[in-house]
């Protein structure tokens, strides 16, 4: 990694916990039991004082187990999770990419990409002059007048990256959304991924497919319980991950 | 080389009042049309569909007038009751489906906002817009009702105009108040109804306070209640009920006060609300 290149995202020292209202199993036992009455809670600490920096022009890669606390640092980087303590300090805010908690499974293919549109900061101009592009792109024009809800799911994965690949921003976090829809839409989206890519400042890319992880990124940081095991070169750290996979 | 930190702001902050709003009017749509679109969806499945916007107002009316105009008698001092309890029923609605409806707009839309990044202060202007123009079928229901009472349209009616920016400002400023509290406490979506019952016997929707409170004080204390007043003035411009000037400047005050104390708490807590 070269050093001299400008710093696009610091995370400094984060901290991200969670708090949980535990649902006890509940049996005659505890109901009736003299303990402590209200409501327990736990607080789960999904990311422990991450450092982390994003360089420009540079994919990072972030893998790590199921629950290692990759998703949740990922939003954290856009700021929009709110940290215990820490810090996120960025060029420009970050993105996450994908638009699907935007999208209304009662209205039409066409109407589902003007709102998600304009969640992404769209003015309705901008959709419209988009429309068809994006139309063609998620391959969807014949059920495109059509409610969402009778959309396969691989449909729905296909209009939502279509809609939120519209637009590239300077920093862009992708988490697991490239292998969706059918062989000819994913060389589709692979192709626009990679134009994204050479487009965006930096990418943060959040995968468990090592081949993948490898092929496309310049650095590659480990989470393991919320902490960060290892940052280097794809080849040293995807290799250090699997062996200690393999031995769990 | 010189410091290539110096650009980095801090992302957890947030952003200074000038610069939240202008992104908020730079994404003005989203809080325009994805409501709009959210109304279609509402009575899509349903026989009569879209009619449903017009049949619910007037429904809710007629119920009202068989229970307070023919089987409890409340119209003691009102000329035209029925009209009287038209222009109550459906102002008082309005500003009850907005707040009702800000309360849950965060915890309704959580997954976008934790996937997307917006001006948060979107999702209750979006909420606002919605139930505003939800309410347009009834406003020309209970047009259409006074006219059918005998009312004849006047330049008074005019007012009106200045009746509903004034309780469009007010709806906006609690609903900015009650999104943020109830992003913090989900449990205000249980007690509102409750304080909307409550306020609606304190606001003279179905009697008028003027005849059944004869006390000139406990007159006055109406005045502090701005459903009441938006209620009194929409019936002034409508009817030609009396009004007084407290209860006009308590509308005005009450709208720029909750707007402003409504901004400034959602815009502090904007970056907070995804927890």
């Amino acid at each position: 990694m070269d050093p001299g290149r400008a710093v696009t995202v610091r995370v400094d020292n984060a901290h991200v916990y969670y708090r949980v209202y535990e649902d006890p199993a509940a049996g005659i036992k505890q109901l009736f039991s003299s303990g402590r009455t209200g409501r327990r809670y736990q607080t789960i600490r999904a990311v422990r004082g991450v450092s982390l920096d994003l360089h420009e022009s540079e994919t990072l890669g972030l893998i790590g187990s199921n629950g290692s606390g990759k998703s949740t640092l990922l939003a954290a980087m856009t700021g929009l999770l709110p940290l215990q303590s820490g810090r996120v300090l960025g060029r420009s805010r970050p993105s996450l990419l994908g638009v699907s908690a935007a999208l209304r499974s009662a209205l039409s293919g066409r109407r589902n990409i003007l709102i998600g549109g304009l969640a992404l900061g769209f003015t309705r101009a901008e959709v419209e002059s988009r429309m068809d592009e994006i139309i063609d792109f998620a391959g969807l024009r014949a059920a495109i007048d059509r409610p969402l809800r009778t959309y396969s799911s691989g449909m729905r994965a296909r209009l939502n990256f279509a809609i939120a690949t519209a637009r590239i921003p300077e920093i862009l976090l992708i988490d697991e959304a490239l292998s969706v829809g059918d062989e000819g839409f994913r060389a589709r989206s692979a192709e626009r991924i990679d134009e994204v890519r050479s487009a965006a400042g930096s990418v943060v890319l959040v995968s468990h497919n090592m081949a993948e992880i490898e092929a496309s990124c310049d650095r590659v940081a480990w989470l393991d319980a919320g902490s960060l095991r290892a940052v280097g070169e794809p080849g040293e750290v995807v290799a250090a991950y699997l062996a200690s996979d393999a031995a769990r | 080389m010189s410091d290539p930190d110096q650009q980095l702001v801090d992302l957890t902050q947030p952003s200074p009042p000038g610069v939240y709003l202008a992104e908020v009017w730079r994404r003005r749509d989203f809080a325009l049309l994805v409501p709009v679109q959210d109304l279609r969806a509402q009575n899509m499945g349903s026989a009569l569909g879209q009619l449903w916007h017009l049949l619910n107002p007037a429904l809710m009316v007629a119920v009202y007038f068989l229970i307070f105009g023919v089987i409890i008698d409340t119209s003691r001092g009102v000329d035209n009751f029925l009209g009287f309890l038209i222009v109550g029923v459906v102002w008082f609605h309005l500003t009850q489906r907005v707040v009702q409806d800000a309360a849950v707009c965060i915890p309704r839309n959580l997954g976008l906002i934790r996937s997307v990044q917006f001006p948060r202060i979107l999702l209750p202007a979006a909420t606002v817009n919605g139930q505003t123009a939800a309410f347009a079928p009834a406003l020309v229901l209970a047009l259409a009702a006074v006219i059918a009472t005998g009312e004849r349209p006047s330049l008074r009616w005019l007012a009106l105009i200045g009746v509903l920016a004034a309780q469009f400002v007010f709806n906006f400023g609690a609903a900015l108040l009650v999104a943020r509290i109830g992003a913090a406490v989900p449990d205000m979506r249980q007690l509102l109804p409750h304080i909307f019952r409550l306020l609606f016997y304190a606001s003279g929707v179905i009697f008028s306070v003027d005849a059944f409170v004869t006390s000139e004080s406990w007159r006055r204390a109406f005045a502090l209640n701005p459903l009441y007043d938006v209620i009194t003035c929409a019936r002034w411009c409508l009817l030609g009920e009396p009004v007084d000037s407290w209860v006009v400047a308590g509308m005005l005050a009450w709208g720029a006060v909750l707007l402003v104390v409504g901004f400034v708490v959602f815009w502090r807590s904007d970056q907070r609300l995804g927890a």
